[in-house]
This record gives C-alpha cells, sequence and structure tokens, in this order.
C-alpha cells in the first residue's frame, strides 16, 4: 500500500513508459537476430538489454507483477513485492537467467478483480509472465486472457485452485492444508479441543481455510462451526460475539491482521480463553504495538508455509542479505519463496528448443519437478509434473508471536503434514473458483 | 440479561466515537449549513498526530492528544480559510463537493504517512479491565466514555454560556442576523471547524488505539457518523450524541442477538442495522429524533 502510496503507481507509469521509449518490449516473435531467437522470442522477451541492465551483453525478459499496493493486503503487498524486486535483482546480479536479464513492471490491482484484469490488459504485451499476481478472485479475473497469451504466474496467494491451473506456479501448502495442519496440531499440543470456528472473509481466501478447518475437525470428531466476517476492524462485533456465545476452544481466522487482532482481543476481553490460529495473511508484526499483543502472544498462533524471518535456511540468508537493512516482516520471505518456482521455469525454459518464450514457460511449468528453493522448501514442493493428489504439497509451519524475535514471531513446529492434511483425498480444489 | 446490559455497555462505548465525529458534523452544519465531507481525512489525521507525537516522538499519551487536538483544530480552520471561505454565499451543494476533494486530499497526504503498516499507538492502559455486577469494561472504553462525557458537557457550557458559543448559536439561527449585530461571522465559521478538527482528533485517537490502530481504510469508521446525525437530527448537538450512542448500541445489539433472534436476515447484518434504525426515524420523523422541523411559507 503504502509504503509508497503514489510512488509505486509512478514509478510502474514510469518504467511502462521507459519500456516503451527504449523498445525493450517483445517483437512478436517477429523481431531480433537469429541469436536471440534461439535464447528466447515473443512478448517480454528482448535482445536487448534492460534500461536499468546489471549485465549490459544480456538481453532483457520483462515480468509483470499486479499487486496491492493500496488496498486490503497493502501492509503485506508492499514488503511482498519488495522482496521480489531484490530476488530479481540478484538474479540479475548473478548473470541473469538464460543470457537474459530481467526487469519488472509493477502495477496496482488495488485487491480488487476489476481493477486487476484492467492493470494486466495494460501490460498484457510487454511481459513475458507474471512474478505476482495477487489475491484468488483477482486472479481468476484475468485467468481467461493468461490463457489466451500463455503467461505464467506466480500467485500471491495460497489458494488450493493453484494446485489444479497449469499456469499458476504456486509455492508451498495452499490455506486448506495450511488450516487441516493447524487443527491438527491445536488438537495435539493445546489442550483439549473439542469444538472449532472457523471465521473468514466472505471470499476464495476465507473459503478454502474454512474447507481445511472443516475437513479436519471432523477427522479429529470435533464439533465446527463457520462464520464469515467483513473487513474493518470497527465490523468485527458480531464475529467477536459469535466467539464469546459459542465458546469455541479453537477458532480459525482467515482475515487480515487488523480483523485477526480486534477479534481475538475482544473476544478473549470477554472471558473466551480458547486458542487462535490465523492463516498467513493473518499476522503483522505492527499488532506487536496494540493492545492485542499480549492476548495474541498468548494465545494466538500463524500458520504460513514456510519458516519466519529468521528461520535457519540458505534462502533466508539471501533474502537478509539482498534486502539489507529493513524492519523484518515474513511478508517479505513470501515474496522471495514465492519467486523460486518462476525462476526454475525460466531456467527450465532456457533449455528448451526456442529458448525462453510463452509457450515454453508453459510447457516447463506442467513438466516442473523440482525447485531449489536454497533451504526455504525441500526441493520436492517444486514438484508440478502429475497428478496433484500426488504432487501437491501439503506440509506447513506453525508459529508463535514472539516480540523479541525479528519480524515478531518464531517457529513452534517445523513443516510437518498433519494426519488430515495427509490423509486427504485431493481430487480438487477445497474451494472451487468461480 | 447481563449479556444485553453487556451488549448495551459495550455499543455505548464505541458509539462514544461515532458521537464525537456526529458532533462534529452537526457544529458545522449549523455554523455553515454545510456537511462537511472532511470529516473523515480530519479523524485519520487527527488519530495520525497523536500516533506521531507518542509512538515517534515518545510523548505520553495525554499531551500527546492534547496537542493533536490542538493541530486538529489548527488545520479544520485552515481548510476553512482556504477552501471554504472564498465560496461563502454559493451553493451548500458546491460548498459540500469541495469538502469531499479537500477530504481525498488529506486522505492522500496521511496515506503517504501511514504507508504499509498500520499505525498503532500504545494506550497506556494496555488491556486493563474492570468488572461491575457482572459486565466488563477496559480501561480504554471507560476512558472513552469519560472523554466523550467531558467533551458534551464541555461543547454545552461553551454554547450555553460562553460569548463565542452565543455568538455561534446565533449564527445558526440567521447569519445575516448575526452579522447586523455585530457578529463576525467568518470567524464563527473557522471557530465551527476548529471545533470539529478537534474533535475529529479525539476520536482518531482512540480508533488508533484500538487493536488494528490507523490504516489507510480507517477513515470509512467515520461514515458511521451520517445515519448518526441523520438519527440524532442534522442541526440537533444533542441529537448528534444520541445518534452516534444509537448506532453503537444498536450495532454490539444486532450483532449479538440477531443471529439467534432473526437469523434469516444473514451474518453481518449488524453493519445494515444503523441505516435501517436511520429509515426507520426517516419514517417516523423525517427531520430526525432531535432536529428542526422545516417550515416553509408556501
Amino acid at each position: 500500500m503504502r509504503k509508497h502510496g503514489l510512488l509505486p503507481k509512478t514509478l510502474a507509469g514510469a518504467a511502462i513508459a521507459a519500456l516503451a521509449l527504449t523498445g525493450c518490449r517483445g517483437d512478436g516473435g517477429g523481431g531480433g537476430d537469429a541469436e536471440a531467437d534461439d535464447a528466447g522470442s515473443g512478448p517480454g522477451v528482448s535482445s536487448d538489454p534492460c534500461p536499468d541492465a546489471v549485465n549490459e551483453d544480456n538481453g532483457c525478459i520483462t515480468l509483470g507483477i499486479i499487486t496491492d499496493l493500496t488496498d486490503t493486503f497493502s501492509a503485506v503487498a508492499v514488503p511482498l513485492t519488495e522482496a521480489q524486486e531484490a530476488f530479481w535483482q540478484r538474479v540479475n546480479e548473478n548473470g541473469g537467467v538464460g543470457g537474459f536479464d530481467v526487469q519488472l513492471v509493477i502495477a496496482d490491482g488495488e485487491y480488487d478483480p476489476q481493477a486487476t484484469s484492467q492493470r494486466y490488459q495494460e501490460m498484457r504485451t510487454d511481459i513475458l509472465a507474471l512474478a505476482q499476481a495477487l489475491g484468488s478472485s483477482q486472479v481468476m479475473a484475468i485467468l481467461d486472457d493468461m490463457r489466451d497469451d500463455d503467461v505464467i504466474a506466480a500467485p500471491a496467494s495460497w489458494n488450493s485452485a493453484w494446485d489444479f491451473e497449469s499456469l499458476i506456479v504456486e509455492s508451498g501448502a495452499n490455506y486448506c492444508f495450511e488450516a487441516m495442519n493447524g487443527v491438527d496440531w491445536a488438537v495435539a499440543e493445546r489442550g483439549e479441543i473439542e469444538s472449532v470456528m472457523a471465521i473468514g472473509y466472505p471470499t476464495d481466501f476465507g473459503e478454502d481455510a474454512a474447507y481445511g478447518a472443516e475437513a479436519a475437525a471432523e477427522a479429529n470428531g470435533l464439533e465446527y462451526t463457520q462464520i464469515t466476517t467483513p473487513t474493518g476492524q470497527d465490523n468485527q462485533a458480531e464475529a467477536v460475539s459469535r466467539i464469546v456465545q459459542d465458546d469455541p476452544d479453537l477458532v480459525v481466522i482467515t482475515a487480515g491482521p487488523t480483523e485477526t487482532a480486534t477479534i481475538i482481543a475482544g473476544a478473549a476481553s470477554s472471558g473466551w480463553e480458547g486458542t487462535a490460529i490465523g492463516s498467513s495473511p493473518t499476522w503483522n508484526p505492527g499488532l506487536l504495538q496494540s493492545d492485542a499483543a499480549p492476548v495474541l502472544e498468548e494465545r494466538y498462533f500463524h500458520l504460513s508455509p514456510w519458516g519466519p524471518w529468521d528461520y535457519d535456511s540458505e534462502g533466508h540468508a539471501a533474502m537478509q542479505e539482498a534486502l539489507g537493512d529493513v524492519t523484518p516482516n515474513f511478508a517479505y520471505v513470501m515474496g522471495w519463496a514465492w519467486s523460486y518456482p518462476v525462476l526454475a521455469v525460466l531456467e527450465d525454459a532456457a533449455e528448451m528448443e526456442g529458448g525462453i518464450t510463452r509457450e515454453n514457460l508453459v510447457e516447463a511449468a506442467e513438466q516442473l519437478e523440482s525447485v531449489d528453493y536454497e533451504g526455504i522448501l525441500p526441493e520436492e514442493a517444486g514438484l508440478r509434473a502429475g497428478d496433484p493428489s500426488e504432487t501437491a504439497y501439503r506440509a506447513s509451519v506453525i508459529n508463535r508471536v514472539s516480540p523479541d524475535a525479528p519480524g515478531g514471531t518464531e517457529l513452534e513446529q517445523d513443516l510437518t503434514v498433519g494426519p488430515t492434511a495427509e490423509a486427504y483425498d485431493y481430487t480438487g480444489p477445497c474451494a472451487a473458483l468461480d | 440479561m447481563t449479556t444485553f446490559a453487556q451488549a448495551v455497555l459495550s455499543g455505548t462505548a464505541q458509539g462514544a466515537i461515532y458521537a464525537l465525529l456526529a458532533l462534529g458534523f452537526v457544529i458545522i452544519y449549523k455554523a455553515t449549513h454545510v456537511i462537511s465531507f472532511a470529516q473523515p481525512a480530519l479523524m485519520v489525521i487527527g488519530g495520525l498526530f497523536s500516533y506521531h507525537f507518542s509512538a515517534v516522538m515518545g510523548w505520553p499519551f495525554w499531551p500527546s492528544l492534547f496537542v493533536a487536538i490542538l493541530l486538529g483544530a489548527g488545520l479544520g480552520m485552515l481548510i476553512e480559510r482556504l477552501a471554504l471561505r472564498q465560496m461563502v454565499g454559493k451553493s451548500v451543494f458546491t460548498m459540500a463537493v469541495i469538502t469531499i476533494g479537500v477530504d481525498v486530499v488529506l486522505r492522500v497526504l496521511a496515506n503517504r504517512y501511514i504507508g504499509a503498516d498500520s499505525r498503532v499507538m500504545r494506550y497506556p492502559g494496555g488491556g486493563e479491565r474492570y468488572e461491575f455486577l457482572g459486565l466488563a469494561i477496559s480501561h480504554r472504553q471507560l476512558t472513552i466514555l469519560a472523554v466523550t462525557l467531558i467533551t458534551v458537557v464541555s461543547l454545552a457550557l461553551f454554547f450555553r454560556y460562553a460569548k463565542a458559543g452565543l455568538a455561534m448559536r446565533a449564527t445558526a439561527l440567521s447569519q445575516e442576523t448575526a452579522l447586523a449585530q455585530g457578529v463576525r461571522v467568518g470567524a464563527i465559521f473557522a471557530l465551527a471547524w476548529a471545533i470539529a478538527g478537534g474533535l475529529a482528533a479525539i476520536a482518531g485517537t482512540f480508533i488508533a488505539t484500538g487493536s488494528g490502530g490507523s490504516e489507510q481504510d480507517t477513515w470509512i469508521i467515520a461514515l458511521k457518523a451520517l445515519p448518526a446525525i441523520i438519527i440524532g437530527g442534522l442541526d440537533s448537538l444533542q441529537g448528534a450524541v444520541i445518534g452516534g450512542l444509537a448506532v453503537g448500541i444498536v450495532e454490539q445489539l444486532t450483532a449479538v442477538y440477531q443471529s439467534t433472534y432473526l437469523p434469516f436476515l444473514g451474518t453481518n447484518f449488524s453493519l445494515v442495522a444503523p441505516y435501517a434504525l436511520m429509515l426507520v426515524v426517516l419514517l417516523i420523523r423525517p427531520y430526525g429524533l432531535f432536529g428542526t422541523r422545516e417550515v416553509e411559507r408556501v
């Protein structure tokens, strides 16, 4: 959002203008010399160096980012995007990929399907692929166009539908498995759990996690209820009231950080003493400054598909070095980790006949067998070739709030597949996307 | 019964914030006959003033709030002087549209400051809670109620006894007559905006001390003052207070009871409830519970 309210739009506009001025855009397959065509061609691929090329001898690949710089998830999306900028800068500094440097075109989709679609239309002829497409219904709004264009995308969401969509190169366990693992963990570690309430936005995001929570509740013989809640800290009275009335032992929240803190603190202040687990986007270290911090520290646990900021892996260390002096935030880890499959697909496509093209990227994504996440996730987490019921990665981590830890959370349980997720018959997305 | 009383208590605390905002709307309306749509931005910026002094500069909470009120008042006067004074005499619709523009500009500036993270202001009472007769109330809620009460009583005394307050009441009755009696109407306009800016700063500060702090979309909270002023009556100060409290209480009661007794209304009907109440009030008293009935000679 907001760290760069107008700045990102300005920069994005400037970047697009620079693209037009410098001619660093696709030739539509018709331009470029023979050598360039061997390395790659088509929209978003140029044999000319990028405007700010790290390697002057390299060509230029343009990747698009449609994120949320100004709306509901901007607190997450801005650092997420900064991490992706740092990731691709590091790729360039390491020599690029397949003889190309990578440049990014960043646009604000405002967490809105219509705005996301509009941003995609503006960049669709200029990009090779999307290095980030934020949201679930937002991605659905552009998916048909992406199919028409043979454009792959790294999602900035963990919807289970992505396991069944060849153009989306996802990373980590989805909201559905994450919720299953969270409920299983709580049953094992948080005392007697007999009832579960799922609270989420009335969106694909909320529905996906709620489906996983319900599946785990059923597998563990728990009483299950589900409610939806809107955005806005002033609109959580009903969610708080329902928790206080039903008094569930476990609450599974799929909302933004503000709503999460308001709900948990509000319910706790009215006497609720249960445990809360929240999907990846529910945490923001800024919550440590709120009056909800003591309650969150005591009874809120953050579910995530990979380890927090200070997790011990080469990838985390590389991210911290690339980002430099920033305030630790899990959103950085999200953006960084999501970029690895795109890099892997680019590297694989570079080895294919015709080099880096949109069509080869699609083929490489479908055949992806492993991704080097530099230890953030195991390589097999990148497996996409095959039936999703066999290939989908199901392990996730549990973090606890720790004011002293960088990013405000520390690892409670490392990558683990709970019994519900392990046994789950994954023949289709948990919550169908319209 | 305890559940009901608890819902009323919690709703009253939330409604107190709406009441402060509603008072700002009404004071400007009474003085200038313009509905100021800049109140959301004034609320957010007032909260950010407090946040900056408290969280960034390390000032204690109360001095931060006090200076934020002064700055909020100053900002209100500045808006009136720069954007609205020249438009005196133009249609109130034109002036209302100008306040929308002011609101947008100020919120863009505020959002530049807020950035990506929410700006959460640490409240000195922390999460401390008190229980009385089975009812729980937090230190923060209690403070909101106390501050609102002190503010409302102070305003009532101001309008009843202070010379400037009397001048404001005279201006509200008839600008031309007030002018003829030597009242500096322009200064009264500025004073109205100053009071509204200060009230918005108080509301914004207490919102910033909430669990979610102040975010880029926090301004939406201020819109809940709109049903409050319609319910209470656009030109009634006591109506603004009662309307604000009514919105908070109705919201809370609906959140607690609707899913049990009126489940067919669906989830989150509590968001709609204040507007439903507003429609009911408009059907019975089109000028609001305490508003002045408009009489036109035909």
